[in-house]
């Protein structure tokens, strides 16, 4: 059988049709069935996309009134029509918290998936107590993130604690992980590659278990370095999963509220004020909650774009 | 459309959703046998049952003795009360959205300005008639002097105080004994002091602005009213340009450059600040009351200091008055009225049982050996509280803006500037002056 009768056998098959039949007739059956299909799925699926859009939509609908009024938690307030989003969109406050979202969000995407990816593939390999160490490195993402907030501040925060006296006692210096701006950036954003990379790493476990390793041998057998193996069958061959899980921590960092307030609380001085952390203030501190509810709004459009983006080189990956 | 009726849209469509969700949830509820029927404020016998709410305000056994107290009222007409925790995470949306709800408490405690907050959108019922009850039973005459006077508004009494939460000058006595300095009685011997205790390796000016942790903005403020200066003038307008406060910040400024302020006390926690109290760091700073309880040093050595003088002779403090505020909606306004009189009458109990982390508001109860054979306590009462000013200062009454001063990102981010020596006084004050304006309801 040439190439071209496979295929087209393939897509046969996947119509449904027999070997020697036109599939006309069937396809006539298939119309009407499909009719009757469509109208119980609706009706299957009808009480579910009610209680969708009661769940989301009632929310979604209330919030946009809050972001187009000057009302509080109480009153709705009077109409401003773009006004809230006009306030949030001149504020140096938001660009500068946006700005950090953003560095918080890229470290902790491609951090947490590199060292997931690393440990990933490390673990394939036939190591001595493989799974307890898979169960120790789950520990980060297992335990609740106030305690290792809590245990992260105690290593870091005082001049005194063990992290700054270890620098010290090699001659580093006493540095301020959590006063200094620049600092408390980057400790921040490692703190949620910490809390984050057993997620990708069993995100990428999970992909590369399905990859077939005489795909690997066959490789091998025409030559191809450990790096090329990597490269041109590896990565491909786990892209979906990559770019699934992407999304997924995309959405994570920017929705992540617990890991900078605990640590931090946005400061010192708003350095790692992120998006949720800047809306939390503004409704719950300033109890500004028109320009709060519009910051999540403009938050909630970023990730939309974002996550079609990544969609689209999932079903691009997919195709390929 | 006005603001009362827009107010009544947005209650009629919460109203409504929160009808809708109960009629949905009865039959649910019926099914798990027994249920109860319950409304807004409260509910059952003729008198009903008063919805009282509070806060962890100390340990679970305060909450415990707290229940206790509201669990034993018996009013007139078999009036009873309930009792619920709230925990301070989100507590103003949980307010909000049981109070938007009818579901709210008929009585409660709560933030410190949360009273006038709800007053401002119609849910707040006056407590004149309590002041009255508490006149005629003689406990008016009990309080504290000039405790009650920031609840009276144009149209009656907010709310009534019921604790202090007092922000004094703490020291550890070894430390000052180890420096060989005095303890401060003004700015200049504060800056001497500090300079002093820096080279025992110790913080002359202990605070934190880090998660949660609201000592910097309170260490700040202090020092505005300390030297005359406050947030507002005599007439309540926001006044934060005024000389004493740029004079107060420049001083700040001063100890900072000066090394006085640890340089990472911008990101302490309160446990932060504690653990630097216990660990002999700390040798001076502004602290609430309980300080030698809370730190986990009952050695004697941390002992309250005497309030200094500013450069103009102005000597004062930072309180927050905590209250317990009644609700319109109630099963009975009388019976919140009773509930509240006889909750104001036990009180003694929970410092009797050394439960409290903060003044009491009675003159009574600061003579109870329990409270009274502490001499930190003793000085507070003494030296302290008939200087102390709350937020509002210059001004003299409590309002709902100043729920947005106290924890908000204006003096958050205003505090941090100072203690980290950022920006000049004027600078970081005009920058506060900004931002503050930016959130005041006009």
């Amino acid at each position: 059988m040439s190439s071209t009768t496979t295929e087209s056998g393939f897509a046969r098959a996947r119509r449904g049709v027999a070997p020697g039949g036109s599939g006309t007739a069937h396809g006539n059956r298939k119309s009407k069935l499909s009719a009757q299909a469509t109208r119980t799925f609706f009706w299957l699926l009808l009480p579910s996309v009610v209680l969708l859009v009661l769940i989301h939509g009632y929310p979604l609908i209330y919030a946009a009134i809050q972001a187009t009024h000057d009302g509080d938690l109480l009153q709705t307030g009077n109409f401003v029509g773009g006004q809230n989003f006009a306030t949030v969109l001149t504020s140096p406050a938001f660009w500068k918290a946006a700005q950090f979202t953003l560095w918080f969000t890229i470290v902790g995407v491609f951090g947490s998936w590199l060292v997931g990816l690393g440990l990933a593939l490390l673990l394939r390999t036939r190591i001595p107590a493989g799974g307890t160490f898979k169960v120790l490195l789950l520990l980060p993402w297992v335990v609740p993130i106030v305690v290792s907030s809590t245990a992260w501040n105690w290593l870091v925060a005082t001049p005194d604690s063990l992290i700054p006296s270890l620098f010290r006692n090699l001659g580093m210096g006493t540095p301020l992980f959590l006063a200094d701006p620049s600092l408390a950036s980057i400790t921040v954003m490692v703190f949620k590659v910490w809390v984050s990379f057993p997620f990708m790493m069993m995100m990428i476990s999970a992909a590369l278990a399905s990859v077939d390793t005489t795909v690997y041998e066959a490789a091998s057998m025409d030559g191809a370095s450990r790096w090329q193996q990597f490269t041109q069958i590896t990565l491909p061959l786990i892209a979906r999963s990559t770019y699934i899980s992407w999304i997924l921590m995309t959405i994570f960092c920017v929705n992540d509220f617990p890991t900078i307030y605990l640590l931090t609380g946005g400061g010192p001085v708003n350095a790692t004020t992120s998006l949720v952390v800047l809306a939390y203030r503004t409704v719950f501190q300033d109890f500004a909650t028109g320009p709060g509810v519009a910051i999540a709004f403009l938050m909630t459009m970023t990730l939309v774009v974002i996550s079609v983006i990544l969609y689209r080189q999932i079903r691009k990956s997919s195709v390929e | 459309m006005n603001a009362s009726s827009e107010q009544r849209r947005s209650f009629n469509r919460r109203g409504f959703l929160g009808l809708t969700a109960a009629a949905a949830a009865a039959p649910l509820l019926a099914a798990c046998g027994g249920g109860s029927a319950s409304q807004g404020g409260g509910g059952g016998g003729a008198g009903g049952t008063v919805k009282f709410w509070d806060m962890p305000w100390a340990t679970p056994a305060y909450n415990d003795a707290a229940k206790g107290i509201a669990e034993g009222f018996s009013g007139a007409n078999g009036a009873k009360a309930s009792y619920q925790i709230i925990q301070w995470n989100n507590f103003y949306q949980t307010f909000s959205s049981a109070i938007a709800s009818k579901t709210g408490p008929a009585v409660s405690t709560g933030g410190g300005f949360q009273a006038f907050q709800f007053e401002q959108q119609g849910q707040i019922a006056y407590a004149d008639k309590v002041i009255e009850k508490l006149k005629a039973n003689g406990q008016f005459d009990d309080f504290l002097p000039g405790v009650l006077d920031p609840f009276k508004s144009d149209k009656g009494y907010v709310a009534v105080p019921w604790q202090l939460d007092m922000r004094v000058f703490w020291y550890r006595k070894s430390l000052f004994e180890k420096a060989n300095v005095a303890l401060p009685t003004d700015w200049p011997s504060l800056l001497e002091a500090g300079k002093a205790l820096k080279k025992v390796g110790a913080f002359g000016f202990t605070t934190g602005a880090g998660a949660g942790n609201n000592y910097a903005n309170h260490s700040m403020i202090m020092m505005m009213v300390n030297n005359g200066g406050g947030v507002w003038n005599k007439d309540g307008e926001l006044d934060l340009m005024n000389d004493r406060n740029v004079e107060a910040m420049e001083f700040v400024l001063e100890l900072v450059s000066n090394g006085i302020v640890d340089p990472a006390a911008v990101s302490y926690t309160t446990d932060n600040m504690s653990a630097q109290w216990k660990d002999g760091k700390a040798g001076y700073g502004l602290f609430q009351v309980n300080v030698p309880q809370r730190v986990g040093d009952t050695s004697g050595d941390l002992l309250v200091a005497d309030p200094i003088k500013g450069p103009h002779g102005d000597k004062a403090t930072i309180v927050f008055p905590n209250n317990i505020m009644m609700y319109t909606n109630t099963p009975s306004q009388e019976a919140s009225e009773e509930f509240l009189v006889y909750y104001l009458g036990q009180l003694k109990q929970l410092w009797q049982k050394k439960l409290m982390s903060a003044l009491p508001v009675f003159k009574s109860i600061t003579e109870i050996p329990e409270f009274a054979n502490d001499p930190n306590n003793v000085k507070i009462v003494k030296d302290w509280q008939p200087i102390a000013k709350t937020f509002a200062a210059q001004g003299s009454r409590l309002n709902a803006n100043l729920a947005a001063l106290d924890g908000g990102q204006a003096l958050n981010q205003f505090s941090q500037t100072i203690i980290t020596g950022k920006a000049d006084a004027k600078t970081a004050l005009q920058t506060f002056q900004s931002g503050l304006e930016s959130v005041l309801k006009k």
